[in-house]
């Protein structure tokens, strides 16, 4: 279970994220919020890859703020697959076994469910968008993290592709019962994926029944500021 | 108007300057003086130590300019990242006598004396030293432009997958900087090659011995041998060349891959 609380993060003179809450139990959690609403730098600093300036994040009971993102036993899936391309992507999905992540079994199994065994020897440069997704997820499942952080993973992919891919992602993470925290700007991708909803607006996090009462309130946050 | 300004400008001042220098040194070209320079053995010395000295200096001038690289990409914040950027565009401000002097002031007979009459003066690893001077900030440019290239997504998702900021330096930035890293040597390298201020300061110019081409040139030119320092000159001319097509070819080789 991941936790994270008040966590407040300023660049300069711009606050981005003020005590901003998230708790993501064993489901599927979507974060949804409009460009530049902070959702990026709050998944950023639960990896550790930002530091916040103030809060306090827990894992499974202990207290990972301050660990560098290598010891905090989490997945990220960043906007683009983000391949290490001199890798093939067997050794891509493998990297984290390299520093003692994850097992052979875990390997075989989430690539025998992401579709990937043809492609193992490829490089990525090799694969279409759909694959290269696919491989970027499976890298970081396979380490078997405690929470998996998902940013927009499918950002810039065309519609078919992406209403294609989510239920393969859906029920590949559902399959392995893996805390998700998944960012997005599009509701409806978010229903497509995620079992609980939350929002995020003006770097603070609201938590919502549904996609619709998502998309009801990022709508009128977008009015507002055209006003 | 501006296309008009650019022509009567640029072209006129660009062939005078640039090109027509190096042409005047191809129409000086002597016969007498070519047949001289290549038996000269004292030249083929000074090639090779030009080789030998300039190879050293731009390996030395990458390797520490990988070290450079991990700061610029992790420890920017560090007050040793700050003082080594500070210093990266030193040499180019700072006139190579100058260079020479501080060299031959920390490695000379009054510090390291005890390596030698004249410390570590006027030896190759002298020549090698004033041309690593000269040669690293480039090197670490090359590299630093490379490292910038790199999308910080790649080094973030390393790290969650357990790397450390050094593994995920060795095994996920570097294997993929062979532009950088080559463009680094090459520059460090030509670099070198046309150093004459350190090097004479720190180096010397024992014939034989420390003298380089450039500082071969420059003993022909005060000895009043015009043929033979043009000849030398035009080898330097080709040399460069040389270089600057291995440089563009590689860079046409990457843009392609």
């Amino acid at each position: 279970m991941l936790k994270a609380e008040k966590i407040t993060k300023k660049f300069k003179r711009q606050t981005v994220l003020l005590d901003a809450c998230i708790e993501v139990n064993s489901e599927i959690k979507a974060l949804i919020g409009i460009n530049g609403s902070g959702k990026s730098t709050f998944l950023k600093i639960i990896a550790g890859i930002v530091n916040p300036d103030q809060g306090s994040i827990m894992l499974n009971g202990a207290d990972i703020c301050h660990l560098p993102p290598e010891k905090r036993n989490l997945g990220y899936v960043p906007q683009h697959p983000a391949l290490f391309r001199h890798l093939s992507i067997r050794e891509n999905v493998l990297y984290g076994m390299r520093n003692g992540k994850g097992t052979i079994e875990a390997f075989e199994r989430i690539v025998e469910m992401l579709d990937l065994k043809d492609v193992l020897d490829k490089k990525p440069r090799e694969l279409s968008g759909g694959y290269k997704s696919r491989a970027s997820l499976a890298r970081a499942l396979v380490p078997e993290p405690g929470i998996l952080l998902m940013d927009e993973p499918l950002n810039g992919m065309d519609i078919v592709l992406r209403e294609k891919l989510l239920p393969v992602f859906r029920s590949v993470l559902k399959e392995l019962n893996i805390p998700v925290l998944y960012v997005t700007h599009d509701p409806k991708e978010a229903e497509l994926l995620a079992d609980s909803y939350a929002i995020i607006d003006n770097g603070t996090v609201i938590s919502v029944n549904s996609s619709e009462q998502a998309f009801g309130m990022i709508r009128s946050s977008i009015l507002k500021k055209f006003e | 108007m501006s296309k008009d300004l650019v022509r009567i400008f640029f072209l006129p001042l660009f062939f005078l300057l640039i090109v027509f220098p190096v042409l005047a040194l191809v129409f000086n070209l002597d016969m007498q003086g070519v047949k001289a320079t290549m038996t000269d053995p004292f030249f083929w010395d000074s090639v090779k130590n030009t080789m030998i000295t300039a190879l050293f200096a731009a390996l030395l001038a990458v390797i520490v300019a990988v070290g450079f690289g991990y700061y610029h990409l992790f420890r920017r914040d560090s007050l040793v990242y700050k003082i080594a950027n500070l210093f990266n565009d030193f040499p180019i401000a700072l006139p190579h006598t100058v260079a020479g002097l501080a060299l031959l002031m920390a490695f000379g007979r009054k510090t390291c004396g005890f390596l030698g009459e004249t410390g570590a003066a006027f030896t190759l690893a002298a020549v090698v030293i004033a041309m690593f001077f000269v040669s690293y900030s480039l090197a670490a440019r090359a590299l630093v432009s490379g490292v910038d290239q790199m999308e910080q997504e790649v080094v973030d998702v390393a790290r969650t997958l357990g790397d450390t900021p050094g593994q995920v330096y060795f095994r996920i930035v570097l294997p993929v900087m062979g532009e950088a890293l080559f463009s680094g040597f090459v520059l460090g390298f030509s670099r070198s090659l046309s150093e004459f201020a350190a090097v004479i300061m720190f180096g010397g110019n024992l014939p034989g011995s420390t003298q380089v081409l450039a500082s071969y040139v420059f003993t022909k030119v005060e000895v009043g041998d015009l043929s033979m320092a043009v000849t030398a000159s035009v080898f330097c001319v080709l040399l460069s060349l040389l270089i600057v097509f291995i440089l563009s070819f590689r860079r046409m080789f990457y843009a392609e891959s």
